[in-house]
């Protein structure tokens, strides 16, 4: 990254060799082509020239590239692309106020062009590049509360098409070949997102959800019954151990339930009461959270959308759903001594990504 | 450019004239593909209908003295000269794996950030299912000769004149 550039003008402008990306920007596939442009476009951050690259990061995925240039990112150690922390994959906004950072970055025009300058020689000459002050182990607490938020697997569905302008407005013509989503946008605070309120830690609708949301310690997003009149509840934290007939031993003593659905895979279960106040009393009693066979569960209102009929076939033994979708999905069985013995998982054509597996 | 004549242009070889109203034909379409507005159109795809053209003209005559051998030599080359079709891409057509090319432009690697060749060139069964493609170039639906697309199919719904109608010869 050190290049002597003999234009003065330039020498402000970034070069580098490789993007600071989080993985779920980057893909599922280990394979990459990516194109790399010199002075592309400018950060969105501090609008100074940088190198932009660009890659698609899986089937069916728009093409993302870098938005904000390296100078930035390593300030707040965030992804190049989605501006999400490197380490959790949450927002600035719920990283700061979780580790208690002030943020020194000035915003304002000439404050941030001269901040960003003396970062970038900062940066040149110290290269351990993650951030002013050290993340030490003053802070394990909020490093706790920030493990928790996390996500467990990677969010692909950020990667995904932006949404089509003219199928909002009814009329696209494109069709089938259409690239981009034909779905209705967001409604709600999400929808107003800004990339500097994101990248600074100010005013971020997503970090407000995720810190008043059931995890981060706030009392939950329904102290009082909420939405109509939903008459179910959501508990998380129900592991192997825990099975339909504990859980209806258990509830039963506030109300008659009608069903309970238990979802392992996902760890939550649904108990759907017959009566509304059998309902609230649970949650009076257990909202705080419950103690079922020595596995601590968390209790809150489900959401209004029922249960879905899937997640009751799960717990109905038999075969698995993945098993039958799988022998659905395999077509026709290939013909004898084709090359369906591998002696490689390389020579699998699906092994990573190549070939879309039901092909 | 040719297709002028004047008094000191050579005649044309014989049995030009029962091919001529197909030609004039691909000439008039032509002309008025060129000056359709853009309208309602998104850039790249205001040129589609010209390549599209171009495709089937070109395979018009190669049709007609490779396939059906209804032209003589002569007839064919005075045609490729006078730019009634195009030789270098009737030249990609008799090579095996390129019989169904929609147009120079996507067999060319030096156009694409890889290095490869134009989506169009995919074949169906290696593309995701029920993913409709139109190649930025010429608006190609899948042009690989595995494909079983064919000419009609690949360059879109309305049938190519020059099909349609027979030639006397």
């Amino acid at each position: 990254m050190a290049q002597i550039k003999a234009d003065p003008n330039k020498v402000s402008w970034e070069e580098s060799e490789f993007p600071i990306l989080c993985e779920t920007c980057l893909g599922d596939n280990p394979y990459l082509r990516m194109t790399k442009q010199s002075q592309a476009k400018e950060c969105k951050v501090c609008t100074r020239p940088f190198t932009v690259f660009r890659w698609c990061p899986g089937v069916g995925m728009r093409f993302k590239k870098t938005e904000i240039c390296q100078t930035c990112s390593k300030v707040k150690n965030v992804c190049q692309t989605c501006l999400l922390d490197l380490e959790f994959g949450l927002p600035v906004q719920v990283r700061d106020t979780a580790l208690g950072l002030e943020d020194g970055a000035p915003r304002s025009d000439v404050n941030k062009e001269y901040f960003a300058q003396n970062m970038d020689a900062h940066f040149q000459n110290s290269e351990d590049g993650l951030g002013s002050g050290g993340f030490g182990k003053a802070e394990s607490a909020g490093r706790e509360m920030l493990k928790k938020l996390q996500r467990t697997e990677p969010y692909y569905k950020r990667n995904r098409q932006h949404i089509c302008s003219f199928f909002v407005k009814g009329n696209c013509t494109r069709g089938a070949e259409c690239p981009y989503r034909h779905e209705m946008p967001l409604e709600g605070d999400l929808k107003h997102q800004n990339i500097k309120d994101r990248y600074y830690g100010t005013n971020d609708p997503v970090a407000r959800k995720i810190l008043s949301g059931p995890r981060a310690g706030g009392a939950g997003r329904s102290g009082p019954p909420d939405d109509k009149t939903v008459t179910s509840l959501f508990v998380t934290g129900v592991t192997e151990a825990i099975a339909e007939p504990d859980l209806k031993g258990f509830f039963y003593a506030f109300g008659e339930t009608k069903s309970i659905v238990v979802v392992h895979k996902s760890k939550c279960a649904f108990i759907n009461f017959t009566t509304r106040a059998g309902a609230e009393l649970a949650f009076e009693k257990a909202g705080g959270g419950v103690n079922i066979q020595g596995v601590p569960l968390r209790v809150s209102w489900a959401r209004s959308r029922p249960v879905g009929a899937r997640s009751e076939q799960r717990t109905e033994a038999a075969p698995s759903p993945a098993a039958v979708m799988d022998s659905l999905q395999a077509g026709p069985p290939p013909p004898p001594g084709s090359a369906s013995d591998f002696a490689y998982p390389s020579q699998d054509p699906t092994y990573q990504g190549s070939t879309s597996k039901h092909r | 450019m040719p297709k002028i004549r004047s008094s000191r242009t050579k005649r044309a070889p014989e049995g030009f004239d029962e091919i001529e109203a197909t030609l004039l034909e691909f000439q008039q379409k032509m002309k008025d593909a060129e000056n359709d507005p853009h309208e309602g159109k998104r850039k790249v795809e205001a040129l589609w209908p010209i390549f599209r053209l171009h495709h089937q003209r070109s395979r018009y005559v190669y049709e007609l003295f490779y396939k059906r051998e209804a032209i003589s030599k002569e007839l064919y080359e005075y045609l490729l000269k006078q730019g009634y079709a195009d030789g270098n891409l009737i030249a990609k057509w008799k090579k095996s794996g390129y019989e169904k090319v929609c147009c120079l432009r996507c067999i060319q690697p030096k156009d694409t950030n890889f290095g490869t060749t134009c989506v169009c060139r995919v074949p169906r069964d290696k593309l995701e299912e029920g993913k409709v493609i139109e190649c930025i170039h010429c608006g190609c639906r899948g042009c690989s000769s595995g494909s079983g697309a064919g000419v009609a199919g690949s360059k879109g719904a309305v049938a190519a004149a020059g099909g349609g109608s027979s030639s006397k010869a």
